[in-house]
């Protein structure tokens, strides 16, 4: 059976980037994956928001790790290569009424330090965003909101991890838990594992992972909500802009994201099937956009998809605002209900749980931990780079095999690395000849 | 830097025929593919000129390919840029950057995506647009998993649905408008083969998860299925010249000028476009 310090459960943003600050400890580390690839379930489909921090209650973990997460995040994208837009933030309300909801909102941020916040006029407003609709009331700008794309960030926590020596086993789902004087032992699909700390970052799956051993305190609700991308050429707000509910509309969200495209997020609800969309969220979601953003042409729509989320409540049926840390037993942490501004602060509740762990193990800090990790290039000499697969994105051949190199092992690991299939085409064009370069390399037929 | 009298972008039927026209002038054609012929490549089925198939079609065509023109193939335009240079990326050369006087642009069109359609639920495998598939099946060789379902019955739709069920798949077209929408000839396969259409209805959903297992329409008629094939539409492919249309050194043929449903149409405009190019260069001297 194989041993290790700390095993890591669930290869979510959240878990590598657990994985990737064990590793700034001399803590043996593995991340067990029930997929065949990282970054698979809730970071695929996210808002791709880097939030300010003034949603949050002053004083709760939320608020404070938000902040500091937004305030390290250029920072952590440049140490691991990830681009990050600080595009900053307007959020709007077409009501006079709702102006009290937007001053108590920069009065949060005031109390967390959200810094440069201020309440702008309609007017400034709509001339900072000639795009949106006139007559808006009030907006709160938030220059510090910005924007990283969730599946590279998750992506380039699981390589530096994995270059740092945390070891990975994929298709792994854990069946059971069993606790032994000497810690737990996970009884796995492949081969048992034995470890001194357990951490659960199952995402959807965290109550129920948990409850192979403790009953959680926490259980999980999920929502859903639609997204639109559109193609980059599209004309498009250059802040990510957040409607509050009002007269106008439930409350959508656009997103100028790194990669040029404009992401649209609808308004959560109810979820019948995971990651998939519903024809009225769909029709809702066209109409509040156009609604909120009349000269958008959502003619240049190139993808729509369902996201997820994990709402966290207690056995009351009561909602629990702020993260939490489960600890049921020794060296046993259960992150249950992480969601937003879960993306914001993936790092920083890295480090937490690693500084747990490490003090649990009373383990010494690792002297040859390396931050830094390389992204994938996009030029060299090498003619392989200059043979353009992906027409839309202009992807090349070597970056491609580079990303099959790097752990990809189906179109959508190829995608999620190098961005080959995002664009305006669908993969429609590329997607065979990648199929064909992973069969080559032993990555199973179509 | 390299210096061309004329770039052509893309080696199609539009292309090939404007290189054909642009007589007298240095030319340099571009194509991303290995070979010229464009879309005709993977037409495999009657219909072109005198009852040719797309590939016998092309051969004629590049059969007279005059010798003076250089041919890049392999290779994509990155940009063009308002000084009138383009940038090349291709394994052969790897990045190169040229010089032109005139660009002729016969870059085809694309076919909407599903994602593109509000087309709501999972985001299955065995979805794949009308062309792909013929790619798959006429360039390598891939049968796909029936029954299909085709959305859009235009003359793509059609000509698909025609080749699945000559293979023995069970085929369902769906149609928004409330009759049938490509040309006559196309339309004879319903007749021929068991095709079911349903006119005045479109998808809505697709059911099924990591495969497609069916999908409903508007009018909640489920239909399962193993691969739908999307046939909703071509949109020309303009993209690289965004924000340059007003440029008298810009000439656009073919199916990225605007999408012909005969192939003659698309030679037409190659050769109107190659000869403008040529008089654009007298004038110019």
């Amino acid at each position: 059976m194989k041993r290790f310090d700390a095993v890591v459960i669930g290869g979510g943003i959240l878990g590598c980037f657990v994985a990737r600050n064990l590793r700034r400890w001399n803590i043996s580390t593995l991340l067990v994956e029930k997929e065949g690839d990282v970054c698979t379930g809730i970071t695929r489909a996210n808002s791709a928001i880097v939030y300010a921090g003034y949603d949050n209650k002053p004083g709760s973990s939320k608020a404070e790790m938000t902040v500091r997460g937004n305030a390290n995040m250029d920072s952590l994208c440049e140490e691991l290569e990830v681009p990050f837009s600080r595009c900053g933030s307007l959020l709007v309300t077409y009501d006079v009424s709702s102006v009290p909801k937007l001053e108590r909102k920069l009065e949060n941020g005031r109390q967390n330090g959200v810094a440069g916040m201020r309440m702008l006029t309609g007017e400034e407003a709509e001339a900072m965003e000639p795009m949106l609709k006139k007559g808006i009331a009030a907006a709160v700008y938030a220059p510090s909101t910005g924007t990283v794309n969730p599946w590279q960030l998750g992506i380039a926590a699981y390589e530096n991890a994995v270059q740092n020596g945390a070891q990975v086993s994929l298709n792994t789902s854990v069946n059971g838990i069993r606790r032994e004087d000497s810690g737990y032992i996970l009884l796995t699909s492949g081969e048992s594992i034995a470890c001194k700390v357990v951490i659960n970052c199952a995402g959807l799956y965290a109550d129920q992972l948990q409850q192979l051993l403790f009953p959680p305190s926490t259980r999980l609700k999920l929502d859903g909500a639609e997204y639109l991308v559109l193609d980059p050429l599209a004309r498009k707000p250059e802040h990510i802009i957040f409607h509050q509910a009002d007269s106008c509309g439930k409350g959508i969200t656009a997103i100028p994201c790194v990669e040029g495209n404009l992401l649209i997020s609808g308004v959560r609800k109810d979820l019948t099937v995971p990651f998939a969309t519903t024809a009225e969220g769909l029709e809702e979601l066209y109409a509040d956009t156009h609604r909120l953003l009349p000269e958008l042409d959502t003619s240049m729509v190139i993808r729509s998809f369902g996201a997820v989320r994990p709402n966290p409540y207690r056995e009351s049926g009561e909602s629990i605002p702020d993260f939490c840390v489960e600890n049921p037993a020794p060296g046993f942490y259960s992150l249950i209900g992480i969601k937003t501004p879960g993306l914001t602060c993936s790092n920083e509740l890295g480090l937490a749980l690693g500084e747990k762990a490490a003090a649990f193990l009373q383990a010494e800090k690792n002297i040859c931990f390396n931050p830094h990790r390389k992204a994938i290039e996009k030029k060299k000499e090498d003619p392989d780079y200059c043979q353009i697969l992906c027409q839309c994105e202009r992807i090349t051949k070597g970056e491609i095999m580079e990303a099959i190199r790097r752990g990809a092992t189906t179109v959508d690991g190829v995608k999620r690395r190098v961005g080959s299939g995002m664009g305006r085409c669908q993969g429609s064009r590329c997607t065979w000849e990648i199929e064909k370069l992973l069969e080559e390399n032993g990555h199973g037929a179509i | 830097m390299e210096q061309y009298d004329i770039l052509i972008i893309g080696g199609g039927a539009a292309g090939i025929s404007a290189a054909k026209a642009a007589k007298g002038a240095q030319v340099l054609l571009v194509d991303r593919k290995n070979a010229l012929g464009g879309v005709l490549l993977q037409c495999t089925h009657q219909g072109f000129g005198k009852n040719k198939s797309g590939i016998e079609y092309a051969a004629d065509l590049i059969k007279d390919f005059p010798q003076e023109v250089s041919l890049t193939l392999n290779t994509t335009v990155l940009s063009i840029s308002k000084d009138r240079t383009a940038l090349l990326s291709g394994k052969e050369f790897g990045l190169r950057e040229i010089r032109f006087s005139q660009l002729i642009l016969a870059t085809g069109c694309r076919e909407i995506p599903m994602g593109a359609l509000p087309i709501a639920g999972t985001r299955p495998k065995g979805v794949y647009t009308a062309g792909q598939m013929q790619a798959m099946m006429n360039l390598h060789g891939h049968t796909p998993e029936g029954p299909v379902v085709i959305l859009g019955s235009g003359d793509l739709g059609l000509i698909m649905a025609k080749q699945l069920a000559q293979a023995g798949l069970a085929v369902t077209l769906v149609e928004k408008k409330d009759h049938c929408g490509g040309m006559i000839k196309n339309q004879r396969c319903l007749k021929e083969f068991p095709i079911r259409l349903i006119c005045g209805d479109t998808i809505t959903e697709v059911h099924g998860y990591p495969q497609i297992s069916g999908c409903t329409t508007a009018k909640g008629i489920t239909i399962p299925c193993s691969t739908l094939l999307i046939a909703a539409g071509l949109v020309p492919e303009r993209e690289l010249i965004f924000g340059m249309e007003k440029y008298d050194w810009l000439h656009i043929c073919g199916n990225c000028n605007t999408v012909h449903p005969m192939v003659e149409a698309v030679i037409n405009e190659g050769k109107l476009s190659g000869v403008a190019a040529c008089n654009n260069l007298r004038g110019s001297l």
